[in-house]
């Protein structure tokens, strides 16, 4: 854990706890932290939800919510030990001494304010009486520094785009100069070309005025092409710290390795088991397709969701297509289209031959036992009503497959072995008690009970903790080679992507850009939205560069001229898959 | 590294979210759930027995208490409660322990029999007034389009008739009514907002994950809506409901006092009525106006607490630590 110590130390956390008094007796937050942070570097907190590193932060601020407060230990912000401010003089120390960009700060703005008026509140409340020329020159200089225009200032928040709201959330934070900026999760709710960029923005800002940062984060990756020094948080203990380098290169802590293993790499290894389990079976039901898009097309009023395309996907041999593609790209409409909530505008979607949009209900409910699907947040997805087996319970017994209530007991343990969960732990538990890794492999175990034929995975790993998400990935994996299941992975994360599917759709406002193999499409693309999505990517590489911010504002016009011109480059078929632009001229590679 | 994961998943869900779960609002929330149970909530177990205790003095007072002394002249004339006097200096009489009033009529017996009836008008509007909510609302936000715009606009505009007008006018026109067909009439003021917010619940739960699930379980609408959707709906209508009491007791009281409830039943707001006609505030016969008034008071207080109880019940965050 050697650290070279380079410029005064801003911030040192000595020996800081923090507690919860809760009705379930003192939940302890934080244990024994001690970290110094240095002027100019960038450090990283890293660990899993729960793992004390946003509290920390907040402890840093005095914003610790209700119950919660410092229990032990000295935190030394300069020379000012924070514990010993009252309100009034930590008012003043924020912001001006210690700034904090929140998570999901793009929400954090006022929604009836102008953005200049916003920056303004904040020096008002620093520095009293400014007068307004000069005002005007610092909000232009604070948003010039974050690569917006001046004339932003004059915009409401919602005349914004995500990122945009993001950089003048950095713009604010650095507003005053402070010794300290914490940000926590800063990109979570962007896409990857915006979280590049804005992570540019706020380094380049951040040694610009050659403040401390601290980066809250789960992401491994993000955090090698961002920080100087990165400390790993697991149960509120600090388990590693060193530089970047250090942590990457040569790991000490299991729970380290288990993070930088948990990333999935472009043409790395692959996360998965190569070894085929017992072959598919053939489960096709005559030659009609299994899933066959003809010529579908979705609208929302003036808006195009999905331009018209057409494909279809046998099950003769089960396969993983994925579709991948940024916030808004259409990709979810895909999905809902597939599994009948969303009809489409133009087109028909079949189902081995039947429209699905046009069923009687007996054939709607056989549609319903073919095609299953493993949504987003799994959270929502279990009535907090019920215990958890309901949700496995209950289809079953509706398709008819059950033969006995002892029947069904044995299928859900069954299945919950497979996924890898102790089924007597997590069936009879209520949908809060379980956490949300444990929750989406239920939905698997629940797909696999029902065993359908097609899945439509919709981001099934994008709300679970990084080290979980193999572990997922490899369950659905394993749906298709065991079980015969094929499946749709729709998701905005080309690494997974590219390691578990056989056919990718790169999909970019409702067109499609890129199609084919993923050795092909991922490993090596042509289309320029391709290559700048997989420019975006994070890797857990120190030496890899990232760009700088010049060179995402360049990107970003690149995509504004992107959208308005798309050519599909296909790159090559996989058997059992046909796609089709209806009313183009193939130009299959 | 896969086994690593499951392993230490499998250690228990309890000590994973005790350690951590500071950060996450839905963590925080399953700990209260599973330490304490909320229905043992002071606030609620405190007006259930109040509640409780004016139905029990209606139940067991219709057997212990001679029940005919509410027919005019049984009883001497304005007779002031058990160790009072009035101002003609009677003393109160233990035979009638709260007094009588100005037509000799024993207040017990009054308060007994009309209690009940108050309350039951009360639960009976409220009901009716729910059911139909429930039905309109789960209708207009789960089948949507026209059926919607009908449902909408109809209590939208419903919900802008001020019901004591309207009322007024029916009782007049009814002349004498029962309180089964008060308690209609209460309920066709009720069911407005209850619809309007059961639409807008249904319509922000039709898109939650766990109705997708069901629909994709091929669960059929009514099972969605009244097995899925409703069980989480309970503490909400329980809520509601309750609300929907306290308000129709106020109208149909309101009405009373003006004379145009049920003229041969008893009930709070007639033996109010019956006070401020006779005088009662001039000749300080205080108890004749004052007990019915003072039990209609710790009915409401009761009703507020189950209300706010309820509240906390269905909404963690209230509770405290």
């Amino acid at each position: 854990m050697i650290v070279e110590n380079t410029g005064k130390v801003v911030l040192t956390l000595k020996d800081v706890s923090i507690d919860f008094p809760t009705s379930g007796g003192l939940v302890h937050a934080v244990r024994g932290l001690s970290l110094a942070i240095h002027e100019g570097r960038r450090v990283g907190f890293i660990g899993e939800s729960g793992s004390g590193k946003t509290t920390t932060a907040l402890a840093v601020m005095q914003m610790l919510a209700a119950p919660g407060f410092v229990s032990n230990g000295e935190i030394q912000l300069g020379d000012t030990d924070i514990l010993k401010l009252n309100e009034e003089e930590m008012r003043k120390t924020r912001l001006r001494r210690v700034s904090y960009i929140p998570q999901g700060a793009m929400n954090s703005l006022n929604p009836v304010m102008r953005i200049e008026n916003q920056i303004w509140d904040a020096i008002i409340a620093h520095e009293g009486n400014v007068p307004k020329a000069e005002l005007k020159r610092r909000s232009d200089s604070c948003l010039e520094s974050v690569g917006l225009p001046a004339r932003t200032g004059r915009l409401y928040p919602h005349e914004l785009s995500g990122g945009m709201k993001q950089r003048v959330c950095i713009a604010l934070g650095v507003s005053l100069n402070p010794e300290l900026i914490i940000a926590d999760e800063p990109t979570s709710a962007l896409d990857v070309v915006t979280q590049r960029h804005v992570m540019q923005t706020l380094k380049e800002v951040q040694s610009k005025i050659g403040s401390g940062l601290i980066l809250i984060g789960h992401d491994m990756g993000l955090m090698a092409q961002s920080v100087d020094e990165l400390a790993v948080l697991k149960d509120g203990e600090l388990v590693e710290h060193g530089t970047v380098r250090q942590i990457i290169e040569n790991p000490k802590h299991p729970y380290t390795k288990q993070l930088i293993s948990s990333v999935p790499l472009v043409g790395g290894d692959s996360f998965l088991d190569d070894s085929i389990g017992a072959p598919p079976v053939n489960r096709s039901a005559g030659s009609e397709p299994l899933l066959e898009f003809d010529n579908v097309s979705k609208t929302y009023g003036d808006v195009t969701a999905l331009h018209p395309m057409s494909f279809s996907l046998d099950g003769e041999v089960p396969k993983i297509i994925s579709i991948v593609g940024q916030s808004g790209s259409g990709k979810s409409t895909m999905g809902g289209m597939m599994l009948g909530f969303t009809p489409p505008s133009t087109g028909r979607v079949m189902f081995e031959g039947a429209d699905i949009n046009r069923m009687n209900p007996s054939a709607s409910l056989e549609f319903r036992k073919n095609v299953q699907a493993v949504f987003q947040d799994p959270y929502a997805c279990f009535n907090p009503f019920y215990r958890v087996d309901h949700a496995l319970k209950f289809p079953f017994k509706r398709f008819g497959l059950s033969q006995s209530e002892n029947h069904t007991e044995e299928k859900m343990f069954e299945a919950c072995t497979a996924v890898g969960l102790d089924p007597s732990q997590v069936l009879r538990r209520y949908p809060h008690q379980l956490s949300g890794g444990q929750r989406q492999r239920l939905i698997v175990a629940r797909a696999l009970m029902l065993s359908p034929k097609l899945l439509i995975a919709d981001e099934p790993v994008s709300m679970v903790d990084a080290s979980l998400r193999a572990t997922i990935l490899k369950n659905i994996y394993d749906l298709k080679d065991q079980y015969g299941i094929s499946i749709l992975y729709i998701t905005h994360d080309l690494a997974t992507a590219y390691h578990v599917s056989d056919y990718v759709i790169v999909l970019y406002h409702g067109h499609i850009a890129e199609a084919g193999p993923p050795k092909e499409v991922i490993g090596n693309p042509q289309h320029p939205y391709t290559q700048l999505l997989i420019d975006s990517i994070p890797w857990p590489d120190v030496n890899r560069s990232w760009g700088t911010s010049a060179s995402a504002d360049e990107d970003t016009r690149t995509l504004a001229e992107l959208s308005r011109n798309t050519q599909t480059v296909f790159r090559g078929a996989v058997p059992g898959f046909d796609l089709t632009i209806p009313g183009r001229l193939e130009n299959a590679a | 590294m896969t086994d690593t994961t499951q392993s230490s998943n499998q250690t228990g869900p309890t000590v994973d979210s005790a350690a951590a779960g500071v950060v996450d609002t839905s963590m925080a929330s399953g700990r209260f759930n599973r330490f304490d149970n909320p229905w043992l909530n002071p606030k609620l177990i405190w007006g259930v027995c109040i509640l409780g205790g004016i139905l029990l003095l209606g139940v067991i007072g219709q057997f212990i208490w001679n029940t005919e002394l509410v027919f005019t002249g049984s009883t001497p004339l304005k007779l002031p409660p058990f160790g009072f006097e009035n101002l003609r200096r009677q003393e109160g009489l233990a035979e009638f322990p709260l007094g009588t009033d100005g037509a000799g009529r024993d207040l017990l017996a009054l308060l007994i029999v009309g209690t009940p009836n108050t309350l039951m008008i009360g639960a009976v509007a409220s009901l009716i007034g729910m059911s139909t909510g429930i039905f309109l609302g789960f209708s207009a936000g789960f089948i949507g389009g026209r059926v919607d715009d009908v449902i909408r606009i109809f209590s939208d505009v419903m919900i802008t008739i001020p019901p004591l007008l309207i009322l007024v006018v029916f009782q007049s026109a009814f002349g004498d009514v029962s309180l089964f067909m008060m308690a209609v009439l209460i309920a066709g003021f009720m069911w407005q907002s209850p619809t309007r917010l059961i639409r807008a619940q249904v319509l922000s739960m039709r898109e939650s994950g766990y109705v997708k699930m069901a629909q994709l379980s091929g669960a059929s609408t009514m099972h969605i809506m009244f097995r899925e959707m409703m069980p989480n709906l309970i503490p909400y209508l329980f809520g509601s409901f309750i609300a929907n009491v306290t308000t129709a007791i106020v109208t149909a009281v309101g009405l009373e006092v003006l004379g145009l409830g049920p003229q041969r039943i008893p009930t709070l707001g007639r033996i109010i009525y019956d006070a401020i006609n006779s005088g009662a505030l001039i000749q300080n016969l205080w108890w004749w106006w004052g007990l019915p008034t003072a039990l209609l008071a710790i009915m409401f207080i009761a009703l507020l607490l189950v209300n706010l109880g309820l509240d906390e019940v269905s909404n963690p965050r209230l509770r405290k630590m």
